[in-house]
């Protein structure tokens, strides 16, 4: 019943969508609040019904039994529902139809013409999406004759990081899709230099930029935490498509703010705020056709492929177009130096998408060569360390000065009188944490200076309470100071110790020694497991800690996991991994010494803080503004 | 006597599991020269697991993944070149196996390309500048 | 001059998209890397042999005819499945098949054999793997066709099935 009405409740979502592209044609309020509100009450009943069929273990569901098991715990069996590729889709609807709705809720009598423009092109996106999921990925899809239990689930995936992942970072791509269809809607609309649209789109991309961020980062998070060998950051590809739009998104959140204070860079924040969204598409192919392999792609299928192409074709061919035809009376000639905000922030931008565009060129390279030469290439980690880290270093020092410059132009001179605290901050900074760590490697010291650099500033214009500047910027560059050196840290100065080590045997890194203490059988809900315990003592005998890293086994799905085991504080991680081994010969212990990897987690907070703060401040000045 | 037991069970599932899945680089691997060591690992990590997905065998469990650990190991005590020894895996697997695209003429583009965007970029806000500057 | 270096980014984001098209469409194993070795010789290889007495030799083996190179090992399972196909070679099609014992147990190799029937013609052991390495194996089952030169002309990777089979004798016709 449940899945027949789920299935139902997604049809009549399609219905709503196709009406409100067709209804918002001729601007009649009535029928567009209609549409509107039956598009996402349509999308939340086939989503909870989804989510009922997983949460019942209605086996009946082929995607249920493909993703499921009566023993998995409960909040997995609620994630796994977006932990796949069709429940996924239906994610990506639900949000669609929530921000729809937001775009809906800025409708009054003076932007009739302009708001139904935006739902029109909001809607076509929408109908893309409901179509492909109906299409090529039904999630309601039935099973007959009805198994007892399901195939299961991957271990390593139930993690409380990686089941809030994907549903902040689909608030990030359909967030740009909102940024998007607001930018199609000015190109289209004759006069809409009238229409505050940057004022409309702004909560949207900082909304987006704000949910990517930290959508990226649990991602890491987990990366860290689950696979067991302290990396975070892998150059995947799929890592790519959601690392693309969000260097698009920050470019495009700082040249917002231009076009609101100078009414500058007008043009570039339409051509961004397509391109971003493009993006999010391109990547939602990558991940999706099966046109390459990696961790995260989903089950393989090349009729998805071809649709989600066709609709990225038509999207982007349709948008570039317009923007190329359209876009005249937008570009201004408004003077400004290099030493100016806005100087620095067009420098940003450049850098970003820079960037962006060197990621994208890494991602689909060994794509190209396989098409005309019939040989693979790979693209790993170090061409994107060789070329993405020295592009991001000037970003990272025009970050530093940019906010303190004045508008339009800014004096010499001046300049030097306004960096220097902060450069005696920076430096100061610097060798109190060379007198901790001690360790001399230009890397080092240069990431060390660029993350203090950022963090001095920002400090000073803290310190100093000047009330100019935006709260949600200095906290959010705050964080990006932070990020950069817990970034560093764990990159640069990173210990590893591998042995091999017997029950009551001792070892040493850093100034640490650990103990073997004993070996534990240990029974979780769904697995049993070897745990190690070791006693970690500080060079003055005292215990730190007491780590137990485990070697899982998962009987049903027949997996074996490792799962690493952390002491965390401020300055460090200690990080242990159990290998193989046996009583007689002892065990292959992994041991890491991991300086300042909390940063990059506390950095990726306060970037999230910072975009919240922001999001908080504009919708009150939005509230404001329409009363 | 139960505990023991069931230790010495698991340890033999896992020892199955991890002798076709041993697990990285491991302790008898590590050569005993600190130099030659570096030189390996700084090797490994820039040649692909091939079975994996974007690890390199540097990190990876995989069979595979540590005959070549040890393959390296054995060319660079035995005196090989960094380039002696990335040019016998290149010949064997193809360029897939580098993780750091080679400079060939068909990596020409990926190489240069970031370049031509800076510069591109450049030419950009001078452009801008040079532009507004007249008005 | 700027309007038409404008049409550039929107021709090259066309032009990607075909790229990707065209991988779609044509049949392609995303995972699978081509062999670096198409096209040149057998590797020159000397090792012991599990049913004869004498050494393997491959200069000795190769390059009077069209042969099928197969690594299979008794504890990899989809060389199990593939079994019947590497026999339909050798028995059905008259193709001299070499099987490459990779990792292996001798003894338990030599069983297996005996239960599933021996298709080959010669079985030399790699026993750390070595020679896999050097033909540029990454995953058994592979396996190789040799043209009567000594000239390695094909490779699949992953078990033989039915359809790889008929692409095989397929390819054996055209080489000859």
């Amino acid at each position: 019943m449940a899945p027949s009405l789920g299935n139902f409740a997604l049809w009549l979502s399609l219905f709503f969508a196709i009406s409100q592209f067709f209804i918002s044609k001729n601007n009649n309020l009535k029928l567009i609040k209609i549409s509107v509100n039956g598009l996402i009450i349509s999308s939340l009943i086939s989503f909870f019904l989804l989510m009922y069929s997983h949460v019942v273990s209605d086996f009946s569901v082929l995607n249920v039994f493909q993703n499921s098991h009566t023993t998995k715990p409960l909040l997995y069996k609620i994630s796994g529902i977006w932990g796949n590729h069709e429940g996924s889709m239906l994610l990506w609807i639900l949000v669609l139809t929530i921000f729809n709705y937001f775009i809906f809720k800025l409708y009054n009598k003076k932007n009739s013409t302009f708001i139904s423009k935006t739902l029109e092109t909001q809607a076509f996106i929408t109908t893309g999406f409901i179509l492909f999921t109906i299409l090529t990925s039904n999630p309601f899809e039935r099973m007959f004759p009805t198994q007892e239990n399901g195939l299961g689930f991957n271990p390593i995936l139930q993690d409380p990081a990686l089941a809030i992942h994907p549903p902040l970072l689909y608030i990030g791509y359909v967030g740009f899709s909102a940024a998007f269809s607001i930018s199609i809607a000015t190109l289209s609309l004759e006069n809409s230099e009238k229409i505050p649209w940057h004022i409309y789109m702004k909560p949207f991309v900082l909304a987006a930029w704000t949910f990517l961020s930290i959508g990226i980062a649990l991602g890491s998070v987990w990366a860290y935490y689950e696979l067991g060998w302290g990396g975070w950051w892998f150059w995947d590809p799929v890592e790519n498509a959601s690392f693309m739009p969000w260097l698009l998104g920050t470019a495009l959140l700082h040249s917002l703010i231009i076009v609101e204070k100078r009414r500058s860079l007008q043009a570039w924040v339409l051509l961004l705020s397509i391109l971003a969204f493009l993006l999010s598409v391109v990547g939602t192919f990558l991940v999706r056709s099966g046109i390459l392999t990696s961790i995260h792609t989903f089950a393989l299928d090349p009729s998805r492929g071809v649709y989600i192409l066709a609709f990225t074709a038509l999207l982007g061919g349709y948008s570039l177009i317009l923007f190329g035809t359209k876009s005249k009376k937008y570009f201004d000639n408004n003077y400004f130096t290099f030493f100016s905000k806005e100087g620095s922030i067009l420098i940003n931008n450049i850098l970003m998408v820079v960037v962006c565009a060197t990621v994208f060129l890494g991602t689909v390279y060994p794509l190209l060569i396989e098409a005309f030469t019939n040989n693979k290439i790979s693209v790993g980690e170090p061409y994107y360390n060789s070329t993405v880290i020295p592009i991001m270093i000037p970003a990272i020092l025009v970050m530093g000065i940019g906010p303190i410059l004045g508008w339009g132009k800014e004096n010499k001179s001046k300049i030097i009188k306004k960096i220097l605290p902060s450069i005696l901050l920076t430096t100061i900074l610097t060798i109190f944490i060379f007198l901790i760590y001690q360790s001399y490697s230009i890397v080092g010291i240069a990431g060390i200076i660029l993350a203090f650099w950022i963090i001095s500033n920002n400090l000073i214009i803290l310190i100093k309470k000047n009330k100019n500047y935006s709260i949600g910027m200095i906290v959010a560059h705050l964080g990006v100071g932070l990020l950069i050196l817990g970034i560093t840290g764990s990159s640069v100065w990173q210990e590893e110790k591998i042995t091999r080590m017997k029950i009551d045997s001792e070892t040493k890194i850093e100034k640490y020694n650990i103990v073997f203490e004993k070996i534990n059988e240990i029974r979780g809900t769904n697995y049993v497991a070897l745990q190690g315990n070791f006693l970690i003592y500080d060079e003055k005998k005292n215990i730190i800690a007491k780590l137990k890293p485990e070697n899982r086994f998962y009987p049903i799905t027949n997996n074996f996991t490792t799962e690493a085991s952390i002491h965390t504080n401020l300055f460090r991680d200690l990080y242990i991994v159990l290998g193989e081994g046996n009583l007689n010969d002892g065990w292959v212990v992994r041991i890491y010494y991991n300086p300042l990897v909390i940063w990059i987690w506390i950095g990726a907070l306060v970037i999230f803080l910072g975009g919240i703060t922001s999001i908080n401040i504009n919708l009150k000045k939005l509230k404001i503004l329409s009363q | 006597m139960i505990k023991k037991t069931f230790i010495i069970f698991l340890s033999i599932c896992l020892i199955q599991f991890f002798s076709n899945n041993s697990y990285a680089v491991e302790p008898n691997e590590i050569l005993e020269n600190q130099k030659q060591e570096f030189r390996a690992r700084n090797i490994s990590k820039n040649i692909r697991c091939m079975i994996c997905q974007n690890q390199s065998i540097d990190e990876s469990s995989a069979p595979l993944a540590k005959d070549l650990r040890i393959l390296i190991r054995n060319k660079i005590k035995d005196g090989k070149k960094d380039e002696e020894i990335y040019k016998f895996l290149t010949d064997r697997y193809g360029d897939f196996i580098l993780l750091k695209p080679s400079f060939k003429l068909n990596t020409l583009a990926l190489w240069l390309l970031p370049f031509v965007f800076v510069l591109i970029g450049i030419f950009i806000v001078f452009f801008h500048n040079k532009k507004s500057k007249k008005i | 001059m700027k309007k038409k270096l404008l049409i550039i980014p929107p021709l090259l984001f066309l032009l990607i998209l075909l790229t990707f098209f065209y991988l779609l469409i044509i049949e392609r194993n995303p995972s699978e890397i081509p062999s670096n070795l198409l096209d040149k010789s057998v590797p020159n290889f000397e090792t012991e042999s599990l049913l004869k007495k004498e050494r393997f030799i491959s200069s000795k083996e190769f390059g009077k005819e069209i042969m099928l190179v197969n690594f299979f090992a008794t504890w990899c399972l989809p060389c199990r499945d593939e079994h019947i196909y590497i026999k339909r070679f050798s028995d059905e099609k008259g193709i001299r098949v070499i099987g490459i014992n990779y990792k292996d147990n001798p003894k338990k190799a030599t069983q297996w054999l005996k239960d599933m029937g021996n298709p080959y013609s010669n079985v030399p052991i790699d026993k750390y793997g070595k020679i896999a390495i050097d033909w540029g194996v990454y995953g058994i089952p592979e396996t190789f066709i040799i043209s009567s030169e000594g000239i390695i002309k094909y490779r699949h990777v992953g078990s033989v099935t039915k359809k790889i089979y008929k692409k095989i004798n397929l390819l054996i016709k055209e080489i000859e």
